[in-house]
């Protein structure tokens, strides 16, 4: 049983900026979908459109199947700026999304000891923000989110705001959940490596308007991909002649076009 | 340049009046003095008007203030030589600190012409407060701790045997707003004041003031230390000119020496400094209203000068080792006990 | 500039230090300085009225004034007169903060509240509160109700302003995370806006207190018999120095108390601040 997401024709525009053009899409169950493009491309927007942060223009966004029973909030953010309240500890981060759900006591707790566990953070649930790193920050996030037991996680350039060396510490992180217990997610980056060691799918958008250019599958199972695995590398090197053009015309394009 | 062209015009009136040459002016010393906008303060008014201030070799500039208090200390600061006021808490401090001396008396309540009421609110009437035996345990309206106000209604409480609560209100304005509308229960006033309020109905008048304290000396003539013990010519020009100024007054408004004519005469003059926003017609009556006897050669009662001291002592708004001295020059005027 | 210049020059081969030019700039923390700008001002103050340079009718000696402050104490007057005042100072600000951090988070929330209040905060908020005393005492008698409205009008204002502006400067991303999790609204609101707001709204309450403890004075002018701006007052209109000066110590005493509170609330409430 899952639950998949289907785009059916989504244009979006901001004014007379048009952001998107006709985006068609499936994103299945239990599987990693990236979306990739040169910035600006609209892809950020793509993933609120999805997770209903804002409306398309035109074209709908469907759920196909029923979330899991136990899925407190189907469709669940990790941003890129983690987004933790900091006057709340790293426990108290993660109970706000239970409380809603009239989740307390005794049931939160262990909730919230099993989200910990699985991140690695049992040790610092008393911690305020303040105190974290920005990796371990961004841990508690994804135990936030993974709290809520989604069917789809939408990951905004979860780790662009980290150092290379946190960004492949928490890259292995991500891998051991997956595999662990596989979770749907649509994982917006502009970081290529972590696009080919993450996507079961990568999907690439051309500059703004951004349009699909180009579906990118990668067959070797997510657990078994390596730093300087061939097929991983001639993918990445695939991927960014697609990207380089465009990335090239979007970089010259003034800022308000 | 508008005083300018008053004192010219009151040269001018004054040069016809008297058919004398234009007068000599001796030395021609500038001086400031304060006033209120005040019948009470026509002495200056009018030796201004009829330069008797000239006569006296006196070029005056008048100051108008808007309450005793600032003008008090614009003689401590030097910025004015000589006014007019109330005794006051303030007042005899600012003499302590050897700022300020008394020289001599202006307004005094006197027997058979009108002086000071004791005023009740609508309110505080309709539910008895008929006579100032009745004030017990009500509200009795103030400018400021240590104002004549205060130092009134505490003798009248005294003198009845009862006790009041004394509510500080600033302003003469405000005072009055607060007795309309019941806020307060009593205050007292000068005629001029209390008289149209009590004609509107809002208040009533239930006592004279001059029942509890007779011969009071309300207001007095005053200035700075430095001219009292320094400038004694010129302070006795002032005082000369001065006295001639009040003399004009009563002789013309209170015993009508120059009959209605004389009285319509003084109140044109005095309307250029009083009531100046209402016609002649409107201000007429409150300036007759407000006549009360301004002491002639502005002698001085020391005796309500010491009861007021000892009163502001007993309730320790003022240190008690002032002396009457101190607050007081009597080398200037005529002295009496009333 | 000549050492650097030598320094550039490349066949000069003695090393030259380089020079430190990153001073300044960073507060440091030196207590003792205000201490002692305050140490030098009073004694300087007492020397001169000792030795008659100033005169009494300048300044009153510092050490009359602390000698009126003791009898102040000793007499029981001083909480004759703190009492009144503080009542009025409490209930007045807190009728006008709270109502203030309502409207302001209302302000904040609202498009069609902010539409409507914000020009009139903008009116409402350089009238001199002072000017309106007389109104107060006609709406709200001449007793303590007036002087509650008074103050509380005074504090309102600025509470108002700084809350909508500290509402506005809750990170938006915040907002954003609360409604991808499904939180309800109040839910937004009471855990996510209103903390976030929290140090726009204590500093704002910082400034509106004191706008309080001055419109202690204005208040107590009218029908006061007890209380700090009363004795103030009364003490300006019998011209005595040390009164007037105990009164002005004993507010700001009172206004660096409350600064001192609210800066043990900020370290309560905002420990989590970086």
């Amino acid at each position: 049983m899952g639950m998949d997401i289907r785009l059916d024709g989504i244009c979006h525009s901001y004014g007379d900026t048009d952001v998107l053009r006709d985006i068609s899409l499936e994103i299945p169950t239990g599987q990693i979908v990236c979306l990739v493009g040169p910035s600006g491309c609209g892809k950020s927007t793509l993933l609120r459109l999805i997770g209903g942060l804002e409306r398309p223009g035109s074209g709908r966004v469907l759920q196909l199947g029923a979330p899991p029973a136990d899925s407190l909030n189907p469709l669940t953010f990790v941003f890129q700026d983690f987004a933790l309240l900091p006057w709340r500890s790293v426990k108290g981060n993660i109970s706000l999304v239970l409380e809603d759900h009239g989740i307390r006591g005794q049931r939160s707790k262990a909730i919230i000891d099993d989200v910990l566990k699985r991140t690695k953070l049992s040790d610092f649930a008393d911690a305020l923000p303040k105190q974290l790193s920005g990796g371990m920050k961004q841990r508690v996030a994804i135990a936030r989110a993974l709290a809520v037991n989604p069917a789809v996680m939408l990951m905004d350039e979860p780790l662009s705001a980290l150092d290379a060396q946190t960004r492949e510490l928490l890259m292995d992180d991500l891998v051991a959940l997956w595999t662990r217990q596989p979770f749907t997610a649509v994982y917006v980056t502009h970081n290529l490596a972590e696009a080919v060691r993450l996507g079961h799918t990568i999907v690439v958008l051309s500059r703004r308007p951004g349009q699909i250019r180009e579906i990118v599958r990668i067959d070797t199972p997510i657990g078994e991909r390596r730093a300087g695995d061939p097929v991983c590398q001639t993918k990445h090197d695939l991927l960014w002649e697609l990207m380089r053009e465009e990335a090239r015309a979007a970089d010259e394009e003034l800022i308000d076009g | 340049m508008r005083l300018n062209r008053r004192q010219t015009l009151g040269l001018m009136g004054a040069a016809a009046a008297t058919t004398l040459a234009a007068p000599a002016i001796a030395q021609n010393r500038k001086i400031v003095v304060g006033a209120l906008r005040f019948t009470s303060h026509s002495g200056s008014f009018i030796a201004l008007e009829r330069g008797y201030f000239n006569d006296a070799g006196l070029d005056v500039e008048l100051k108008f203030f808007q309450a005793a208090q600032p003008m008090a200390v614009a003689i401590a600061s030097g910025d004015v030589d000589y006014a007019v006021t109330a005794v006051s808490g303030g007042l005899i401090s600012l003499a302590d600190k050897g700022a300020i001396k008394v020289i001599g008396g202006a307004l005094s309540e006197e027997d058979g012409i009108d002086g000071q009421k004791i005023l009740a609110s609508d309110a505080a009437f309709k539910a008895g407060l008929t006579s100032p035996s009745q004030l017990g345990g009500k509200t009795f309206g103030m400018s400021t701790a240590g104002s004549s106000f205060h130092y009134m209604g505490s003798k009248v409480a005294q003198a009845e045997g009862v006790e009041m609560s004394f509510k500080p209100l600033q302003k003469v304005g405000a005072i009055i707003g607060a007795l309309k509308s019941g806020q307060i229960d009593a205050w007292s006033i000068v005629p001029h004041i209390a008289k149209p309020l009590a004609g509107s109905g809002a208040v009533h008048i239930i006592g004279n003031i001059s029942d509890y304290l007779p011969g009071y000396q309300v207001t007095t003539v005053f200035t700075s230390a430095k001219n009292a013990s320094d400038e004694r010519g010129q302070t006795e020009d002032f005082l000369a000119g001065f006295g001639k100024g009040v003399s004009d007054y009563n002789s013309t408004m209170i015993d009508k020496a120059g009959g209605d004519d004389g009285v319509n005469e003084m109140v044109d003059l005095i309307h250029k400094y009083v009531y100046t926003d209402r016609p002649r017609e409107k201000a007429a009556p409150s300036i007759i209203n407000g006549t009360m006897r301004i002491n002639e050669g502005a002698r001085l009662n020391v005796a309500s000068l010491k009861d007021q001291l000892e009163w502001f002592q007993s309730e320790d708004l003022v240190g008690k080792d002032i002396t009457l001295d101190t607050l007081v020059d009597g080398s200037y005027v005529e002295i009496y006990e009333g | 500039m000549a050492e650097t210049e030598a320094a550039n020059r490349p066949n000069d081969d003695k090393p030259i230090e380089v020079r430190f030019r990153g001073g300044g700039f960073a507060p440091r923390s030196l207590r003792w300085v205000g201490v002692a700008v305050f140490v030098v001002l009073i004694g300087l103050i007492q020397w001169g009225t000792q030795s008659g340079w100033i005169s009494a009718l300048t300044l009153p000696k510092p050490s009359d004034v602390l000698a009126t402050f003791v009898q102040l104490w000793e007499s029981g007057l001083l909480f004759k007169h703190l009492q009144p005042s503080l009542t009025r100072l409490v209930i007045g600000a807190a009728l006008g903060a709270s109502a203030g951090i309502a409207t302001g988070v209302l302000i904040g929330l609202f498009s069609y509240v902010r539409a409507g209040l914000v020009p009139l905060v903008a009116a409402i908020f350089p009238i001199p509160k002072i000017a309106l005393l007389p109104l107060f005492v006609i709406w709200f008698g001449i007793d303590e109700g007036s002087k509650y409205a008074l103050i509380a009008f005074g504090t309102f204002t600025p509470t108002v302003v700084a809350t909508y502006g500290a509402v506005d400067n809750v990170d938006r991303s915040l907002i954003r995370m609360g409604q991808s999790f499904g939180l309800s609204w109040s839910s937004i609101v009471r855990k996510i806006v209103l903390p976030g707001a929290m140090p726009g709204i204590l500093s704002g309450l910082r400034i509106s207190l004191a706008i309080a403890i001055i419109l202690l004075v204005a208040a107590e002018m009218l029908g006061a018999e007890y209380g700090i701006g009363a004795y103030i007052l009364e003490a300006g209109s019998l011209y005595d120095l040390e009164r007037l000066f105990a009164g002005v110590v004993i507010l700001s005493l009172l206004g660096v108390l409350v600064s001192a509170l609210i800066g043990l609330l900020e370290k309560r409430l905002l420990g989590w601040r970086v």
